[in-house]
């Protein structure tokens, strides 16, 4: 072996390189990963490794308002909570508001200003600069101004508060436009006008919830999505603490059982668009039984004559006694509060119910009074959303404007109403009327996929903001939004769009502010100055520091009507009209019910993976659309759980599969609202229906808003079978004893010294 | 008969030379391979250490902590703070080196970092896994010396990781000292 020839040393040589790189790519494989470790250039000031810092904002996922505090770690956010110091959700936060850095963090977010290059609708664009795209915008508004056209610019904006609110509308006044609309689904129109015809002022009172012993809602979802979910959350849960001779007792009024109506203590089901009728005839029951001893006894009496137990129990299917004893309770139990909302509000009697409802808090003296229904004085500063809330008549005269070509530039801003009105409404083809359209959204949803020009947002916890909530809490009160963050692509804040447009229109006279932040302060310097000491003018800085550490501000004011009289001609003109309902009862035999889902709310939530998974607390169902229908119901049509049925209107179908659902009466079809995106990135497009596209072109002649409850379906079984993602197995208990009831009667006479209406009660 | 001779099996013998004759070539990769094997691996394992990584400047830990006698924390300010002891900004490099020793090629190349602000890509030689919790401020606030588990860093011209940093090495020191709840999963992996 001692002599090796050439041929095996080639070998030997060549076996020994190949080892050799073998074994150095294996010591290479065994070795950790290479991580490095990146430090900042320039490290902010407040900013330490590893230590979290907490910023407070101003949720904006609803209209509600409530405060936040988000923790970020190395200039990330990392997490959002509620922020304590803040009246309206006192340190809790709904789901929605906890998945708004899924709106941060989201894939689909729009990264820099586009130009559409396709067909309208067909959402393909170019990216453009900023510079680009504000001077494409801001020549057209500024030959529309020249010509004294401005009114021919439109504006939408989902509905926004405070500053930036008096920002929009100082730059469309400038602009001499007053098409500046808001436009919120779910804006509770129909309540305003109630209050407005009931008390005098178009606002919402406080409910208060927490130091109230009864609490009866008409429609209102108020545990669920109605006007302040936290806020009222938070009120039921301390007064449901209470002892139990005072502890809070509540009942729902509505045809398909909501969370609110799952948690009261009796759930009452009156036929959809009679909830005026029953609340009239507790109101008559009050008023006979000597519950009402006012001045103007008699013109009640009268008024109310039409509204006899007997006749409002035939109208509404509620029977005689339950009717006299939960009148006798409203009564009795002081203080009591009634609500009303959700689809009670949003028939075509809407406003004439909502009335109805204050006028039974007017008659037990719920007024004005803790526990009861308080008056809120006007928003601290900036504006209020509703004056320039687009209600759906001002809808259809704008898309009816926008079809006689009277608008040649429509600037969007998170609105969404190609999603959000029904397809008969025929929104989107008079957007296809209008030459220009901009967006400022954040997100490529149905009405941006429309626009020709994206100048696309930074979301709320990249901007500046500010907001007075509303509903308020009884005082005036504010909180600042800051950035969390620093933005995480080439968007700009909403504010700063407008001012960088009026700036290349040479309107840096009216609005000579550099960016939002700047308006913000100077406004806010105002405010400053209205309370603080002359000695004390300088201390601006510190005291913009504070309100922004503490994420909430207040001040001391009057409640305005903390006096109320009531219009004495009010009184005889009281009394609901009949629901009106589109599609013959022949043909579409069911009432639909649409409700704002607890997660998506009006739609706006589709996009949020968080929320998509989110099961409904009701039937359990994660990802999708479904139809509830009563067992009843369903097995006429001989259908199941998981069979696909067309839901037909006189206005267009969908098909989603059923659930059978015991909480719904019979002839009532309930089915959620929030699913069915075409658009709006890859969580949200096509998953699910969308109901609100079925649904009647039907208002409230009164308030003009949509009355989304007025629609009748009929169903039709597809034959098909689609099977429904829910985290809940069986409904029913099989003996198994999990939630153990006693009758209603044992509970009764155990609560006999509370009041007489029969409750369930489960025992521990 | 010659056929009948051939087939003697007294005569018969096995060599195994004709064998290996075959498996010469064999013996020669499979040797030869392995033999590189070993090579290859011990370069790799000695000259180019995971443990002492190149970084991206050659920062000695000996100038500034033994000669100049600067304390760990002066620069790693968040140690006692914070989970993380935090690696200084290039902020706080240049806030001594736009005086000191500015003609050195090492400075030249920080100062470029600094007029770019860019940070500096510093190669991770302490590196715990992610589902591992290591709170650096508990274990300073016990007292603990940095070189405890760094080693003598200030003897060092290149970090070099002379620890383990695996479970078994920490465990061994939480039983020792007997640490509260030391050897609770949740303590770490949380």
């Amino acid at each position: 072996m001692s002599n090796i020839d050439r041929r095996d040393f080639l070998k030997l040589v060549g076996a020994g390189s190949v080892g050799a790189g073998a074994g150095f790519m294996l010591a290479e494989s065994i070795k950790h990963p290479v991580e490095y470790l990146i430090p900042y250039a320039i490290p902010p000031e407040d900013f330490s490794h590893g230590i979290a810092t907490w910023y407070n904002s101003v949720c904006s996922m609803c209209p509600a308002g409530c405060g936040i505090t988000v923790r970020t770690r190395e200039g990330r956010a990392k997490k959002i909570e509620g922020n304590p110091a803040h009246p309206v959700n006192q340190g809790r936060l709904c789901a929605l508001g906890q998945a708004g850095l899924q709106v941060l963090y989201n894939p689909d977010r729009l990264t820099a200003p586009m130009v559409r290059t396709g067909d309208r609708g067909s959402g393909s664009f170019e990216q453009i600069t900023w510079e680009d795209g504000l001077t494409r915008t801001a020549e057209r508004l500024a030959t529309l101004q020249k010509n004294g056209q401005g009114n021919r610019v439109g504006f939408l904006s989902t509905g926004v508060r405070g500053h930036f609110a008096s920002l929009l509308e100082l730059f469309m006044g400038t602009l001499g436009s007053d098409r500046l609309l808001h436009y919120d689904f779910a804006h509770p129109h129909t309540l305003y006008a109630a209050n407005k015809r009931f008390f005098g002022e178009e606002s919402l009172p406080y409910y208060d919830l927490q130091n109230t012993r009864f609490l009866l809602s008409f429609g209102a979802d108020y545990l669920g999505r109605w006007i302040s979910p936290v806020h009222h959350g938070l009120g039921f849960g301390h007064s449901r603490k209470r002892q139990a001779t005072d502890r809070l007792r509540t009942v729902q009024v509505e045809p398909r059982m909501s969370i609110s109506g799952a948690a009261a203590d009796q759930w009452i089901p009156a036929k959809p668009g009679t909830e005026g009728h029953l609340a009239l005839g507790l109101a008559h029951h009050i008023v006979a039984e000597g519950g009402y001893a006012g001045d103007d006894l008699e013109n009640w009496v009268a008024a109310l004559r039409p509204y006899s137990v007997k006749r409002v129990a035939e109208q509404t299917g509620v029977a005689p006694d339950t009717i006299a004893r939960l009148a006798d309770a409203f009564a009795d139990t002081q203080p009591s509060l009634a609500i009303g909302g959700g689809a009670a509000g949003n028939c075509s009697n809407g406003v004439d119910t909502l009335v109805a409802v204050n006028a039974l808090n007017y008659l037990v003296g719920n007024l004005g009074k803790r526990g009861g229904l308080l008056f809120n004085p006007q928003p601290a500063f900036g504006s209020s959303s509703h004056p320039r809330q687009a209600s759906y008549r001002m809808l259809n005269e704008f898309a009816e404007d926008a079809r006689r070509g009277q608008i040649e530039v429509l600037i969007i801003n998170g609105a969404n109403p190609v999603f959000n009105l029904p397809s008969a409404a025929g929104f989107e083809q008079a957007m296809a009327e209008i030459p220009f359209i901009v967006s400022l959204s954040s997100f490529l949803d149905e009405t941006t996929a429309m626009a020709d020009l994206i100048l696309p947002s930074h979301t709320y916890l990249e901007s500046w903001g500010d907001d007075s909530p509303e509903p308020g809490v009884g005082f005036a009160v504010g909180a600042i939004s800051q950035p969390v963050v620093s933005p995480l692509y080439n968007t700009r804040a909403g504010g700063d769009i407008i001012l960088g447009l009026a700036q290349q229109m040479g309107l840096g006279e009216a609005l000579p502010w550099a960016s939002m932040e700047d308006f913000l302060k100077a406004r806010w310097r105002e405010i400053y100055q209205r309370g603080a000491p002359a000695e004390e003018l300088n201390g601006f800085e510190s005291f913009w520091r504070s309100i922004l550490q503490a994420g909430v501000w207040g001040e001391k004011t009057q409640n305005s009507a903390s006096t109320f009289t009531l219009d004495p001609s009010l009184v005889d003109n009281i009394g609901v009209e009949a629901a009106v309902f589109t599609g013959d009862i022949d043909v579409y035999p069911f009432v639909l019910h649409p409700y704002l889902s607890n997660a998506l709310y009006d739609g706006r939530g589709a996009n949020l993976p968080w929320m998509q998974e989110l099961p409904d607390p009701l039937t359990s169902v994660v990802y999708g659309s479904w139809v509830e229908m009563n067992p009843l119901t369903a097995e006429k049509l001989g259908l199941s759980e998981g069979d696909l049925v067309k839901v037909e209107s006189p206005h267009g179908e969908i098909t989603a599969p059923v659930f059978v659902y015991p909480s719904i009466m019979p002839d009532v079809i309930a089915m959620p609202i929030g699913q069915g995106h075409e658009q709006f990135g890859r969580y949200a497009k096509n998953r699910g229906v969308n109901p609100i596209s079925i649904l009647a072109p039907l208002m409230d002649p009164d308030s003009g808003s949509l009355a989304w409850g007025g629609t009748r379906v009929k169903i039709e079984p597809t034959g098909r079978q689609a099977k429904l993602l829910k985290i809940g197995g069986e409904s029913r208990q099989l003996g198994r004893e999990i939630i153990q009831t006693t009758s209603n009667r044992s509970a009764a006479n155990e609560h006999a010294q509370i009041n007489s209406i029969p409750i369930s009660v489960v025992s521990s | 008969m010659a056929s009948a001779k051939a087939w003697d099996c007294s005569d018969m013998s096995i060599s195994i030379i004709p064998t290996l004759k075959v498996l010469k070539p064999v013996a020669l990769i499979l040797g030869g391979g392995f033999a590189g094997l070993l090579l290859g691996y011990w370069v790799n394992v000695t000259f180019f250490p995971d443990d002492a990584p190149q970084q991206p400047i050659d920062f000695s830990h000996r100038v500034h902590a033994t000669d100049f006698e600067i304390p760990c924390m002066y620069c790693h300010v968040q140690a006692r703070r914070s989970a993380s002891a935090g690696v200084p900004s290039v902020n706080k490099c240049v806030g001594c080196h736009q005086e000191v020793a500015t003609d050195r090629a090492e400075i030249k190349k920080l100062m470029s970092f600094w007029e770019n602000k860019e940070p500096i890509p510093w190669i991770k030689v302490h590196d715990l896994p992610d589902f591992v919790h290591f709170p650096h401020k508990r274990h300073v606030a016990a007292g603990l010396e940095c070189q405890t588990c760094h080693g003598p860093v200030e003897t060092m011209d290149r970090i070099k990781r002379i620890a383990p940093l695996e479970m078994g090495w920490c465990l061994n020191c939480h039983k020792e000292y007997e640490v509260e709840n030391g050897l609770d999963c949740w303590t770490c992996h949380k």
